[in-house]
């Protein structure tokens, strides 16, 4: 069984009653959530919201204790080689080759994959023109952060999901990613966007779901959100929807 | 509409490229081919004029006997025991092999390619020492040629499962070097690697030749001379490669 049908209507992507615990600890206690195809769909959180835990879930990466994820119709952990053709991921605090430049990583995810973007386009995507030749381990926090986020489009994916975006880049090279997002979802990709940073929900998502100690709080358009928080700025309605401060990092 | 997903794995391409940055990640680590290459061909140079001229059997000298067996031996657990665990922990540690596993390439493959490359270079620093041994020292070939390759075969086997222990007990990449070394020298002092095992208390020695380097370094020398390979020395390779297999299945982490 080495291909799936999927459908043009039904959602990219379904998770149903996840919960996951680490011990006593528990990191994701129940989450539900729909993402259309085409969408930016934001996940919004404090630290420990479960935010991470929960896009990993979903990308197959950890198993959930309790509840199912459908990815293109697939299971993430059942169907891995497919989904993996079809999925891109942005970890956050990956660790690429250190001693291997930008080139020579950008060429070697592009092997992974049947019909991978050409490498002169990621490189631009992203703004590394100039570090083509410069080791990994030589790069600065933010251009490492440019690159994990170029070779998780390295294979053409439908979905991508990327958790913590633009934490650590500075203010031009979160503008330039947006673009390259807002470019992405004109191709018709549906992106999954774990967020700390108010500006870019509102900027970037159609719809937002809030998290809160391991539930969702709420799911909805940032407008939406604040017009249901009866606030004047997404920042005002996260605090009265969750009665936290979200630190905005970078 | 619909589409059809394909589930393709990675083909040759990808392996080839694969391999192909592995190997630019171990001849980068400067630091990590000093040991396994440098430090072999250092002792058979600094050895290999006195002991070219002490006649042991035959036409066999030192050289044969005692000493390119030690470097050669050398060779194999260096890489084995000290590199190999080293990388793996590195790897383990960052995040290389978790990232990896997010795309079509599975972790495995990066282990695969790096067990190729780790015995690429352990041909590298074989293949050094026996052209300096042969060119510069006049060493003769192993008499019995096929025994030598069957215990270097043994040998390497016994030294990466020796070493797949150290990758599994170590927490952290800095201590999987540390526990390497200690490893690699310990195994080496009662195997005969500074200055012979005939030096040594009857029963380190003892105990020395039973374990994979000592074992290592007197099977290889057997074959050499041609003469019958002890099955003590075989039996001792076979038990660390089957010891060595059985602990890291049981202890070792991917994350």
């Amino acid at each position: 069984m080495n291909s799936r049908e999927t459908g043009g209507g039904e959602p990219a992507i379904v998770a149903e009653h996840l919960h996951k615990r680490y011990g006593h600890k528990v990191a994701v206690d129940d989450v539900s959530l729909r993402v259309e195809p085409g969408e930016i769909f934001g996940i919004l959180g404090t630290n420990g919201a479960g935010k991470t835990t929960t896009v990993e879930m979903i990308a197959g990466l950890r198993r959930p204790g309790r509840g199912a994820v459908s990815l293109l119709g697939l299971d993430p952990r059942r169907d891995r080689a497919t989904v993996r053709q079809v999925l891109g991921v942005q970890l956050q605090e990956s660790y690429l080759h250190g001693a291997l430049t930008v080139s020579e990583l950008i060429g070697l995810y592009r092997s992974f994959y049947p019909d991978p973007r050409p490498a002169d386009e990621l490189v631009e995507l992203v703004g590394l023109e100039e570090q083509r030749r410069v080791r990994f381990e030589k790069l600065s926090g933010g251009q490492q952060q440019r690159l994990s986020i170029a070779l998780a489009l390295v294979g053409r994916p439908r979905v991508v999901i990327l958790d913590e975006l633009t934490t650590g880049l500075d203010p031009r090279a979160r503008r330039r990613m947006w673009t390259t997002i807002e470019r992405l979802r004109d191709e018709g990709v549906t992106i999954v966007l774990v967020s700390h940073a108010m500006e870019e929900v509102e900027r970037l998502c159609d719809r937002v779901a809030l998290l809160d100690a391991g539930r969702v709080v709420a799911i909805e358009t940032p407008a939406g959100l604040v017009a249901r928080a009866g606030t004047q700025t997404l920042d005002d309605a996260f605090v009265a929807l969750t009665g936290k401060q979200l630190e905005d990092v970078g | 509409m619909s589409t059809v997903i394909e589930a393709r794995r990675p083909g040759v391409r990808s392996w080839l490229t694969l391999v192909g940055c592995e190997a630019k990640m171990v001849v980068r680590d400067t630091a990590g081919l000093v040991v396994p290459v440098l430090l072999p061909l250092l002792i058979l140079v600094m050895s290999a004029q006195s002991a070219g001229d002490q006649v042991v059997v035959g036409e066999l000298t030192a050289l044969e006997v005692y000493v390119l067996p030690l470097v050669l031996t050398m060779v194999l657990a260096s890489i084995g025991i000290i590199n190999m665990p080293s990388f793996l922990a590195y790897y383990r540690r960052s995040g290389i092999l978790r990232r990896l596993a997010v795309t079509p390439a599975s972790p495995a493959m990066v282990l695969v390619a790096q067990v190729i490359v780790s015995v690429l270079q352990a041909l590298v620093g074989l293949a050094g020492a026996l052209a300096v041994a042969f060119l510069a020292f006049d060493a003769r070939p192993p008499v019995d040629l096929g025994a030598a390759f069957a215990v270097y075969g043994l040998a390497m086997a016994a030294m990466y499962a020796v070493g797949m222990i150290v990758a599994a007990v170590a927490p952290t990449p800095n201590s999987a070097v540390a526990i390497g070394l200690i490893t690699f020298f310990a195994l080496g002092a009662l195997g005969g690697m500074f200055g012979g095992a005939s030096g040594l208390p009857e029963t380190l020695a003892v105990i020395g030749e039973r374990l994979p380097f000592g074992a290592a370094v007197a099977a290889l020398s057997a074959a050499w001379v041609g003469g019958p390979v002890d099955a003590v020395h075989l039996i001792s390779l076979g038990v660390a490669t089957v010891v060595g297999v059985v602990t890291a299945a049981l202890l070792f982490r991917w994350e």
